[in-house]
């Protein structure tokens, strides 16, 4: 019980310190959406109506005291620029995010796995180097060039001209198929190399335990000694690894490639809402990364309990 | 152990593993079917008209149609009292829901105009009972309020600023809809007059545009600011569905009937010919049922999106022009797209020019006269060392149209036969001016080149600073003042922070009278004169010219005032860009990419639908 | 504490070590000859003729200006050069700083405060943060820096931290303080200096990330302001590929892939040299 409420601080203190210096940076660093929204020819007096629309003229102090009192009665108000409510928004566009980005990262997490326990049982030789420089290689290529070179080859007449350059028209499992094949291989691509690399590392450390002589020793198989007891004793770094990646793959990733091939998600919602200073999408998004980061923690240590009894 | 023993020692840790992997997988496919599917099979429903956009309206609220892309969706999805004819050129005014052109008493202060009658709001739950009522001439009167209350976030009130009596003192008494503005009555129904403060040739034109929309007052308040997302209007179309990336419009059954009559349009055989525009005479618009608009920046996906047939009409990227066209003077499509698609070459209304701060000492007004000449030479040495035929080659494909001053081709006081100088390279003149005027490379003043991070902007600047070292200007002394957002450069020279901007202006009207008043004193910032540029000469000659009807006398005064800019050398300008349009020759339609031609929409037909449409009738 | 002898004679024995360390020094010698004013100078030039194919004058041809690309992928390793060894090494020292002190003192409020900045500081949203920097420096070119260095610090922290809580309770330690040093001495003359191995390691991967992170920036446009980069270069060369014109793309693509993977296969070598049995993040 105490332990639960230690953390519940904890998350509390973080959510207030990531809301207070991402204020900060919207309010005194962030463009002046004032800018975007007059029309030609702004008098000085129509520039200072729209700043107290937006409310820019009141004091700090009061702006963020009501910024945290909205977010914590999930008052999240209405876009600067469009005028839609912020929840009607995030509502719109998280499913598409999520429908986006979560193929990709399961399967470049799977095949992160099963290519770095290959690696590992056949550490040293051909396979091992070969899957070794294969991930070397998808670390040093740039996630632009990727996609660049990905639209190029798939969407294109240059290329094999299969898949829509850009968009997101679903409505059945096939659209949706055409639309997110571009972006889940880029994904792919890209985080591949640094999955595969971690989780090599992390089952050759495993492998190298004395449980694992022993059951060698017994006469256990090559198999199932991987499946059965390197894999399952791997399982703590492993929910590490995925669980705090989510929070960089899935909101920074999506971003970029949200961008590039045109899908109204939470991402390109974001990055819009960025470069033009929309402070309500900004403050809405921002306060859920926090409490989203906050839950994974708490989440993380709950599916260490399960996966690994021993952990108190 | 049996297969069942083992399932049996499935642990519970397992169970919920797998668990989450069938939420999660569930997850994804209810994701991906809530997707709410307006995707029809699009291929051969050919009462369908896919456009294609270069950028996306922020705001559907006729009050915010500041873009050219939201002027489109506003005058499809509401009326405005006048349009321009669908196929005259240079443009000319017509009637939309006003019954003819207003009645403007002899002092030109009054306009009195009627509206026709039939004209009704959609249904909608704003209403009561969900049901659309009549437009009556009391709703453009609260449109135009609208602009002037300060809830509303309006970016078009400066087309009547300081124009109509009591509209600005109504907004100072705290804009109540309930209280009247004298210059700006419903005489009844049908019936609205406008008292102008002084004469304003260009209100006509000002009640075409997108600001100008009549919107009902029940909706704005239902909705709130939610009204720029659900819009209730009686236009042609209403809107379906909205978001970044697309739009949605559904042809109003209930629009009044006004059959097209292709001469009142101004149709010329000469040039319209070969569009089969026959085929719609006698027709009442609008004739397609669906138009669905993508919103595509990227030049890339949005070319690959037409040739993959996946739109009918695009606005050709430059970078694409090289495959495009087989010729360029006139242009002439590669015979492989000739078979499947029509051109239009359209020269933009509007141009493009850099500006110089001259309220920045440096480089603009001064107070000691020697160094104000001096200044005065260094500019119009930077304007003499500017290449304007490598900018057009490099960046508008060499079909630009550049000429010198600030009345573009466009506006209808343009002089074709005007000297080039001013916008023809001299190399020797430029450094004869510097070295006359005591320039040298120690003392030349450091330029800062203002503008919006982007590819092409970068490239630009890169361009110009090489121009100038061709002069002898220092390399480091021109510097790139960037900035990540467009709002953010507003910001910058609105507040005179930019000593060399460039800007594209597009033309609200065709009127000299539009461009002619960037360079207006007291239109400097944070209005429109970005060069902050006050001449007294100037000034004087545009308070005289400002009541004026074009006439032959206004268009000398205009003229005058060109040479004036140009011999002070404020502005190096311009280009106007041509813009080369393709569209599905199964399409029967001339379309427009200009701030005046959203009102093309309605015209829009497919062959094969106008053809029933015709064996129907018939 | 590990010598650098020791150091080089792991490498001298892991062939693909040498091979990256190699790459990495080509290419530090070409940022050098930059810096020196002797290479790549005429990367804004525009002399040629739009988009000309790589001949004698222009070894990879020219882009649309008529700048000539080879000059400009030249001066892009001295701007890469410059952002990977300001933001890996300020990066790196902030976080062995922080990371020291958090790990001396944990479980103290220090301590606590150290983590709850790693904690913030990783959940902002990272583009946020680099445009907030970059509108409040308005163009001047350090925003993206102080951004980068202002969130990698965090992994180094950590793992500075965990390491010196693992040795705090050292003999040597121990010894020292017995004998009375003060802490920042002990801090600095002996724990740091045997955390070396993190930091070298850490370094060299913040040296990738960071050139990375200008590529796209540079791509949004809130990255390298007056200069070229590779990351500028394919921003431009994404609307030249569409009208099929390459050469930009592949030289700034492929420069970027060459010193990626030399750096990626030098901190592999490090790290097998310091730990072959240690998992890498």
């Amino acid at each position: 019980m105490q332990y639960l409420l230690q953390k519940m601080v904890h998350g509390l203190l973080l959510i207030l310190g990531v809301t207070l210096v991402s204020f900060i940076l919207m309010v005194w660093f962030g463009p002046d959406q004032t800018y975007t929204l007059i029309g030609k020819n702004a008098t000085p007096e129509q520039i200072e109506d729209i700043g107290r629309q937006l409310g820019y003229d009141q004091p700090f102090a009061l702006r963020y005291a009501n910024y945290v009192g909205d977010l914590f009665t999930f008052n999240l108000g209405a876009s600067n620029s469009s005028g839609e409510q912020v929840s009607s928004i995030l509502r719109k566009t998280i499913p598409v995010t999520l429908a986006l980005m979560i193929p990709g990262f399961v399967l470049g997490n799977l095949l992160g796995i099963a290519l770095g326990l290959t690696a590992a049982q056949h550490r040293g030789r051909w396979a091992d180097r070969l899957i070794t420089g294969l991930s070397v290689t998808g670390m040093s290529v740039s996630f632009l060039v990727i996609i660049i070179v990905l639209q190029v080859l798939l969407s294109t007449p240059y290329g094999l001209n299969l898949f829509p350059v850009r968009g997101w028209q679903v409505g059945d499992p096939l659209s949706y198929f055409r639309y997110v094949t571009v972006p889940t291989l880029s994904l792919i691509f890209v985080t591949l190399g640094y999955n595969t690399r971690f989780y090599r590392a992390v089952f050759v450390e495993e492998s190298g335990k004395d449980h694992i002589r022993t059951a060698r020793a017994y006469g256990a198989s090559s198999a199932s000694i991987l499946w059965k007891h390197v894999l399952k004793n791997s399982l703590v770094p492993i929910t590490t690894r995925v669980m705090f990646s989510i929070p960089l793959v899935v909101i920074s990733g999506s971003l970029l490639i949200e961008s590039y091939f045109g899908i109204p998600g939470v991402g390109k919602v974001t990055f819009d809402a960025i470069t033009n200073g929309d402070q309500p999408v900004l403050k809405a998004v921002v306060g859920l990364t926090a409490v989203a980061f906050v839950l994974i923690q708490v989440l993380t240590d709950f599916v260490y309990k399960l996966v690994d009894p021993r952990i108190t | 152990m049996t297969c069942w023993g083992k399932l049996n020692r499935v642990t519970p840790y397992k169970q919920k593993i797998i668990a989450v992997c069938l939420s999660l997988g569930a997850l994804l496919v209810l994701s991906a079917c809530q997707e709410s599917a307006d995707v029809q099979n699009t291929a051969n429903d050919y009462s369908i008209y896919r456009h294609s956009m270069d950028g996306a309206p922020a705001s559907l609220d006729p009050a915010q149609a500041s873009s050219i892309y939201a002027n489109f969706l506003a005058v499809n999805l509401y009326d405005t009292l006048y349009r321009y004819k669908y196929l005259a050129r240079p443009y000319q005014l017509e009637p939309n829901l006003a019954e003819g052109l207003p009645e403007v008493s002899s002092d030109g202060l009054i306009y009195t105009i009627r509206i026709k009658p039939g004209a009704h709001f959609i249904d909608d739950p704003a209403f009561p009972e969900g049901k659309g009522r009549a437009v009556s001439a009391r709703d453009f009167v609260y449109s135009i309020k609208r602009q002037f209350d300060v809830k509303t976030r309006a970016q078009g009130a400066w087309l009547w600023q300081d124009r109509i009596v009591g509209l600005e003192d109504w907004k100072e008494e705290g804009s109540d809809y309930d209280q009247d503005v004298s210059g700006l009555k419903a005489l009844n129904d049908r019936t609205l007059q406008i008292q102008l403060i002084s004469p304003f040739p260009q209100l006509t034109h000002t009640l075409a545009q997108g600001y100008s929309a009549i919107v009902p007052r029940e909706a704005v308040e239902f909705y709130g600011k939610e009204f720029a997302i659900h819009p209730v209007g009686s236009g042609p179309y209403r809107l379906q569905a909205f978001d970044s990336a697309r739009a949605v419009l559904i042809r109003n059954a209930d629009f009044r009937e006004e059959p097209l009559s292709l001469e009142a349009e101004g149709y010329n055989p000469e040039s319209h010919a070969h569009l089969g525009l026959e085929l719609l005479e006698g027709r009442s618009p609008p004739f397609t049922n669906r138009i669905e608009i993508e919103f595509i920046s990227e030049d890339a996906a949005r070319w690959n999106s037409f040739i993959a047939g996946e739109l009918d009409f695009i606005k050709v990227p430059v970078s694409q022009f090289d495959q495009v066209l087989q010729q360029r003077d006139p242009p002439r499509l590669e015979s492989s797209l000739d078979e499947d698609y029509h051109l239009l070459a359209n020269l933009e209304s509007g141009f493009v020019h850099t500006d110089f701060n001259m309220d920045d000492r440096r480089i603009g007004y001064h107070p000691d006269k020697t160094q104000n000449a001096r200044n005065r030479a260094l500019r119009c040495a930077i304007t003499k060392a500017f290449d304007w035929q490598k900018r057009n080659e490099v960046f508008y494909y060499g079909i630009g149209q550049v000429f010198p001053g600030i009345i573009p081709p466009a506006a209808p006081e343009f002089d074709p036969g005007q000297d080039m100088g001013p916008v023809t390279r001299d190399l020797e003149g430029a450094r004869t001016l510097l070295t006359d005027f005591g320039w040298n490379a120690e003392n030349l003043p450091v330029l800062e080149y203002g503008f919006p991070a982007s590819v092409t902007e970068r490239q630009m600047f890169e361009q110009f600073r090489s121009f100038m070292g061709e002069v002898g200007y220092p390399q480091e002394k021109i510097r790139p003042l960037t900035f990540a957002t467009y709002g953010d450069y507003a910001r910058a020279y609105l507040n005179r922070e930019v000593m060399l901007t460039t800007i594209g202006w597009t033309m609200d009207y065709p009127d000299a009278e539009n461009t002619i008043q960037l360079f207006y004193g007291p239109n400097s910032s944070p209005g429109s004169n970005s060069a902050n540029y006050n001449n007294n000469e100037f000034n004087r000659l545009y308070r005289a010219s400002s009541g004026i009807q074009p006439s032959p006398m206004r268009t000398t005064m205009y003229r005058n005032m060109n040479r004036i800019v140009l011999d002070d050398c404020a502005t190096i300008s311009g280009v106007s860009r041509r813009l080369i349009l393709l569209w599905d020759k199964s399409k029967v339609m001339l379309p427009d990419r200009s701030f005046l031609g959203g009102f093309f929409f309605r015209f829009v037909d497919s062959v094969q639908h106008a053809e029933e449409g015709n064996e129907a009738e018939q | 504490m590990l010598s650098g002898l020791y150091l080089w004679q792991q490498l001298r024995n892991d062939k693909s070590g040498l091979a990256g360390l190699s790459i990495v020094l080509i290419f530090f010698v070409l940022a050098v000859g930059v810096w020196a004013g002797l290479l790549g100078q005429d990367w804004s030039v525009a002399s040629g003729a739009r988009w000309q194919s790589p001949d004698a004058n222009f070894w990879f041809g020219t882009n649309i200006l008529g700048q000539d690309i080879f000059q400009r992928s030249i001066f892009s390793v001295q701007t890469a050069f410059e952002i990977g060894i300001v933001v890996s090494v300020f990066s790196t020292i902030l976080g062995a700083f922080l990371g020291a002190i958090a790990g001396w003192y944990s479980n103290s409020w220090i301590d606590n405060a150290v983590l709850w900045l790693t904690g913030v500081l990783d959940s902002i949203p990272f583009y946020l943060f680099v445009a907030a920097v970059a509108y409040a420096l308005q163009g001047k070119g350090w925003a993206m820096h102080i951004a980068m260095i202002a969130t990698f610090w965090t992994t180094t922290g950590r793992l500075v931290r965990a390491e010196v809580m693992k040795l705090k309770s050292r003999e040597f330690v121990l010894s020292a303080q017995a004998i009375g040093l003060p802490d920042l001495q002990i801090l600095s003359r002996h724990l740091l200096p045997n955390t070396s191995h993190i930091l070298l390691v850490q370094t060299s991967i913040a040296f990738v990330a960071a050139i990375k992170t200008e590529v796209i920036l540079s791509f949004l446009g809130i990255g390298v302001q007056n200069g070229v980069s590779w990351g500028l270069m394919l921003a431009e060369s994404t609307q030249e590929v569409l009208a099929g014109h390459f050469n930009n793309f592949l030289a700034a693509s492929g420069m970027l892939f060459a010193l990626l993977i030399g750096f990626n296969l030098l901190t592999d070598a490090l790290q097998d040299a310091f730990d072959p049995n240690q998992a890498a993040l």
